[in-house]
């Protein structure tokens, strides 16, 4: 006499048909490994998510198979799957081959910070190296642990899709490509199956459902009945998911970051191909992460912005980069091309930085360098593009590795740039621009430069244009309306953008105002760390334009605004930007040509009255600016609003589905036929439930009606007398051959749940209302379904 | 019989039947209680097994009307009623009859014992050797008897109410599993309350009230109202009930013997009787309830823990029963 004798019998293979399910889940958990073949490199990767999720199963299957009970099942399942761990990540460590030792755990977490780094390493998709698939697996293994507990011993496969949806959200956040279908598609299928194989399953052990009998005008009537019910469902879920965003732009998705479009660079064979910069400065933007991505040491008090890529073309809407190329011609030594435009004087003198990137960071294939850089010293096959100075290789870099670099410290002086002359060399390609640019850019360039002496002061009066406060610096500008172009709306509409925007908008500005140009992605300069020590983070990553000076070469300006809450924090305009006036551009970046500005540099960006005034004196056009910033702006409090009532609608989620739930029962009941009153039994058995009031299955409906009419209050008989026709309506239903013979009715419900509800106390009918315990999972009726305590 | 039901070429005409089988049930047992009153539950079951066509163990201390209660049924059921009185020395040839030489005629005749009649009374079976008590059995099973070579059918409706003494009173030969596997229901008549018992003195002190009783229907009805009963409507799933009933019974770790698969058989069919008696055309799980100790704990054998532990078959049986879920949807 055993344990598992204290049981009910086994209807009909029910173990078997539960070992049935833990395989299904099995198929489910496979069908969403595609679903990450986009973000991994290689065909391997899966293979070990793959095995550990079969062991996963089988437990289960066969535990389930021999043992009528489903306690032990987590636990044996996590047993199997550290025997099978160790062996196979952590084979030198283990204790008689398989058993997991304190060293197994080590090697754990150096595999898992791997895998950590690889992951953070960026742009999908990344390189399977063991403490990725690690991670895969242990995600895989988790999710599948879950899923066999949800779809068979909480029989609420439904659930399932809540992990799966999980799942299918690390591609739609990880890779800017979105969803791919096919996957998307297998994944689904593996759910259907798994809800399929669950509908038979249950018909296996209870019998299939009797069907409706009630004439076709009564069926009809039930599926427009149940459609309403369905699409109610999908409005109520999708409504609220799809407006609340709206009013939230922090929420929004962002069209104007379709300016830049994930373009992979190539072409010939000894191109390099590289994730668009844009990219990356925005994912690294967005995360506005305080991850350090590298430290350096520098003997120069102000140390230059470290420049990793160059745009040198404008198409319309994007910056893109000319394909750099490898070679020996360009193979890196010392010392580096000189930097084109640039003379090169007897007394220069040079800056030495160390640079270190931090660990965890991605190795870089372009290397964030100070210009103009004289020397590098770095190990590895590295390439220098000549007309840029990027340093670059075709190999994956070692992580961490640190490279120093030589680079000029002098600035350009503000003579030196106003008395540039015309480029020497024909710099026609950094002119260029697309036909098709909204005519107004070109009438603001024009009416801005207009006056100023040389390619300096009209380089200068751009860079005031975006500094003057009149823009607004958001790393999550709202979207650009479709069919707008992205430069226009930017300049003339929304004003509200960060460095990216800033950066381009400025560079295409240059162009027309004659000057050459092109976009630099890298980071700031960074933090002081103390002696001479900076930290360049994350939220260091920016943009900025080089103008071309003859004489000075490539020169950086600053129109992005630098304030720590509304700019760029560590942004810095450089000296010869500033027309001679150095002080505070940390603090403000009012330009110095107004001499209002700089009597109040405390004024925000934002503020619309110096917005009105210096907009219109600057730009002399006509338009609306208090519209053009508060406008794109949305209030302080709405973001409040939309968390208060999100906060609403999950405290009233039970509430609504509860009565969503009692109402289409109410739309269902008076219809006739089984469905009709099943409907309205369902919804005693719930009022119940949901009162706290007793519920048995062992009961019949003619004694729960006795137990329950008894416990109503006297005078209640017209309570009773209906409580007695919904219970028998409901016992014609389920075992008289022809279930017409009583109808349960609206008003019996009706009277039935008032006369439950005024039998409990007010506190419990409060609860009952927010917290109805009728929708969590329960026992299904039905002989044999549970298995019964001892007798006794 | 088979769990199969066909109901659908008479559903309508059936309903009507069935208030027929209520009445008439309801008369017969108002004719009773004139004898035996205050015992409602006794002769529900007692009209239950009359209906399904099942032999009913009577078991009880001497003396609290278990006779009494089997021959108001026959007076009040318009059919033959023979009594047998089983003693230790009875034979089987006493029950069943015998055939007798005729010398005259140069033949031998079968000269029928009391079991052919309708209403068979067996007192005190358990008195009898185990040879006589499974002449009896053999009867009651197969509805007929077989002397030198030669199978007399017997009259229908054919039903034994047999009567014990508890076993472990003197002169007893407790019947063995397999017989009373055949009876289809065992109940207990119990003392009657105290209002009862002063009734009885006033009713039984001047002259026998069987004697006052005059029957409200026969045999011929009688044979109507079961031939009706076999189209009770089982559904599926109260099938399933039953089985999965009995089937608790086999593994529950308290009982050493459980109900055999003729107990199932036995249950179904008093379930629809109950059903009919009750003007139902179908059956619900109250009705399997109702008759789950009835039908169920005289065939169940507690193991030695229950015995430990003083429980009964009748107190497991319900204990399994509030256990088990009620089929409905889901």
């Amino acid at each position: 006499m055993g344990p598992d004798r204290h049981r009910l019998p086994n209807p009909l293979g029910r173990s078997a048909l539960r070992a049935l399910m833990s395989l299904a889940v099995l198929v489910t958990m496979l069908a969403s490994l595609p679903l990450f073949g986009g973000l991994i490199n290689g065909g391997t990767w899966w293979i070990q998510a793959a095995v550990f999720m079969a062991v996963v199963a089988l437990v289960s299957a066969v535990y389930r198979w021999y043992v009528n009970d489903s306690v032990a099942v987590p636990f044996l399942q996590l047993f199997a799957v550290v025997l099978l761990y160790t062996p196979m990540y952590a084979p030198g460590t283990a204790a008689l081959g398989v058993l997991p030792t304190l060293e197994t755990l080590r090697r754990t977490v150096d595999l898992i910070e791997q895998g950590l780094g690889t992951i953070a390493s960026g742009s999908p998709p990344v390189s399977p190296t063991e403490g990725l698939t690690l991670i895969v697996a242990l995600l895989f293994v988790v999710f599948a642990m879950t899923a066999d507990f949800l779809a068979v011993t909480a029989r609420c496969p439904g659930m399932v899709g809540g992990l799966l949806l999980t799942l299918l959200s690390v591609p739609l956040f990880v890779d800017d490509a979105g969803l791919p279908w096919v996957p998307t598609a297998i994944c689904a299928v593996g759910f259907l199956t798994l809800l399929a194989l669950d509908t038979w399953v249950r018909n296996r052990e209870w019998g299939a459902l009797i069907p409706s009998a009630g004439g076709p005008v009564s069926r009809v009537s039930g599926v427009v009945g149940g459609t309403g019910v369905v699409a109610a469902v999908v409005v109520l879920a999708l409504v609220p998911a799809l407006l609340l965003p709206l009013t939230m732009s922090s929420l929004r998705t962002d069209a104007f970051h379709a300016l830049v479009g994930d373009r992979r660079l190539g072409g010939a064979s000894d191109t390099v191909t590289t994730t668009h910069p844009l990219v990356s400065l925005r994912r690294d933007l967005a995360a506005t992460s305080d991850r350090t991505v590298l430290t350096y040491r520098t003997d120069d008090e102000d140390p230059e912005y470290l420049r990793t890529f160059v745009l040198d073309g404008f198409d319309g809407e994007n910056w893109t980069m000319t394909p750099v190329r490898t070679g020996r011609d360009n193979a890196l030594d010392d010392p580096l091309p000189r930097p084109p435009g640039r003379e090169w004087g007897p007394n220069e003198e040079v800056v030495t930085t160390r640079i270190t990137p931090a660990s965890g960071t991605p190795s870089m294939d372009f290397l964030p360098l100070p210009y103009p850089s004289v020397s590098v010293e770095v190990d590895g096959d590295w390439y220098v593009d000549p007309a840029t100075l990027m340093v670059f290789t075709t190999d994956t870099p070692v992580e961490g590795e640190e490279f120093v670099v030589l680079s000029a410290r002098n600035r350009p002086g503000a003579e030196a740039l106003s008395s540039a002359g015309p480029p020497g060399t024909s710099l026609d390609d950094h002119l260029a621009l697309p036909g098709g640019l909204d005519g107004r850019v070109g009438e603001l360039t024009a009416s801005l430069v207009e006056g100023a002496g040389s390619d300096y002061e009209k380089a200068l009066t751009l860079q005031d244009f975006f500094t003057d406060g009149s823009f607004t610096y958001d790393l999550a500008p709202p979207p650009v309306p479709t069919g707008s172009d992205p430069l226009a709306h930017f300049l003339f509409d929304d004003r509200t953008g960060y460095c990216e925007q800033y950066a381009g908008a400025m560079a295409v500005m240059a162009r027309q105002a004659g000057i050459p140009s092109r976009v630099a992605v890298g980071y700031t300069a960074g933090s002081p760390d103390g002696g001479n020590r900076w930290t360049v983070s994350a939220r260091d990553a920016h943009a900025w334009p080089e103008l071309y000076f003859e004489g000075s070469g490539w020169v950086r300006f600053e129109p992005t605004p630098a304030a720590p809450e509304d700019g760029q924090g560590t942004a810095s305009r450089p000296d010869y930007s500033s027309e001679g006036d150095s002080a505070d551009e940390e603090a403000s970046p009012s330009p110095s040509s107004d001499p209002e500005e700089s009597a109040s540099p405390e004024a925000t960006p934002s503020s619309p009255e110096t917005d009105g005034a210096t907009a219109s004196g600057s730009d002399g056009t006509e338009r609306d600016d208090a519209s053009g910033t508060s406008g794109s702006t949305p209030p302080a409090w709405l973001p409040a609003v939309g968390v208060a009532l999100a906060a609403l609608f999950l405290l009233c989620a039970p509430l609504l589905s509860r009565a969503l739930i009692r109402r289409s029962r109410r739309a269902s009941v008076g219809s006739g036929g089984v469905s009709s009153a099943h409907s309205a039994w369902r919804e005693v058995r719930d009022t119940c439930l949901d009162l706290g009031t007793a519920w048995n299955l062992e009961e019949s409906p003619r004694a729960t009606a006795r137990r329950l009419g008894a416990s109503l209050p006297e005078p209640s008989e017209p309570a009773r007398a209906a409580l007695w026709r919904l219970a028998l309506a409901e016992e014609t239903a389920r075992y008289a051959p022809e279930p017409h013979t009583v109808q349960s009715s609206g008003v019996d419900l009706d009277t039935v749940v008032t006369a439950l509800t005024a039998t409990v106390p007010p506190g419990r009918r409060w609860r009952a209302l927010l917290i109805p315990l009728s929708l969590l999972p329960r026992r299904r009726s039905g002989p044999g379904d549970e298995p019964a305590p001892a007798p006794l | 019989m088979s769990l199969d039901t066909r109901h659908d070429e008479h559903e309508g005409g059936l309903r009507e039947d069935l208030g027929a089988v209520s009445a008439v049930a309801d008369r017969i047992r108002e004719a009773i209680e004139t004898v035996i009153e205050g015992k409602p539950d006794v002769l529900r079951v007692l009209l239950t097994v009359l209906l399904a066509e099942g032999h009913l163990l009577i078991e009880d201390v001497p003396g609290v009307g278990k006779t009494m209660l089997a021959k108001a049924l026959g007076r009040a059921v318009d059919c033959s009623v023979q009594r047998v009185q089983f003693t230790p020395d009875l034979l089987p040839g006493d029950i069943t009859g015998v055939s007798v030489y005729h010398q005259d005629r140069n033949e031998f005749e079968f000269a029928p014992g009391p079991v052919f009649a309708n209403i068979v009374l067996g007192d005190e079976i358990n008195r009898a050797s185990p040879k006589t008590q499974s002449a009896l059995l053999e009867c009651m099973a197969e509805r007929q008897v077989s002397v030198d070579g030669r199978t007399h059918e017997l009259e229908r409706p054919f039903m034994v109410v047999a009567t014990q003494n508890p076993s472990d009173m003197e002169g007893t030969y407790s019947l063995p599993e397999a017989q009373r596997d055949r009876f289809m229901a065992r109940i207990s008549v119990g003392y009657p309350s105290p209002q009862a018992e002063l009734d009885m003195i006033d009713s039984h002190g001047s002259r026998s009230p069987l004697e006052n009783l005059s029957p409200v229907t026969d045999a011929a009805r009688i044979r109507d109202l079961v031939e009706r009963v076999r189209h009770v409507h089982v559904a599926p799933g109260m099938r399933r009930y039953v089985v999965d009933l009995v089937n608790a019974t086999r593994t529950s770790p308290e009982l050493r013997l459980g109900a055999s698969p003729r107990a199932t058989l036995h249950l179904v069919r008093a379930a629809r009787a109950h059903a009919a008696l009750n003007g139902r055309h179908y059956v619900v799980p109250d009705d399997v309830q109702t008759l789950a100790v009835p039908v169920l704990a005289h065939r169940l054998l507690p193991g030695p823990e229950a015995r430990m532990e003083r429980l009964t078959a009748e107190q497991i049986v319900a204990e399994i029963v509030s256990r088990l879920a009620v089929p409905g949807p889901r």
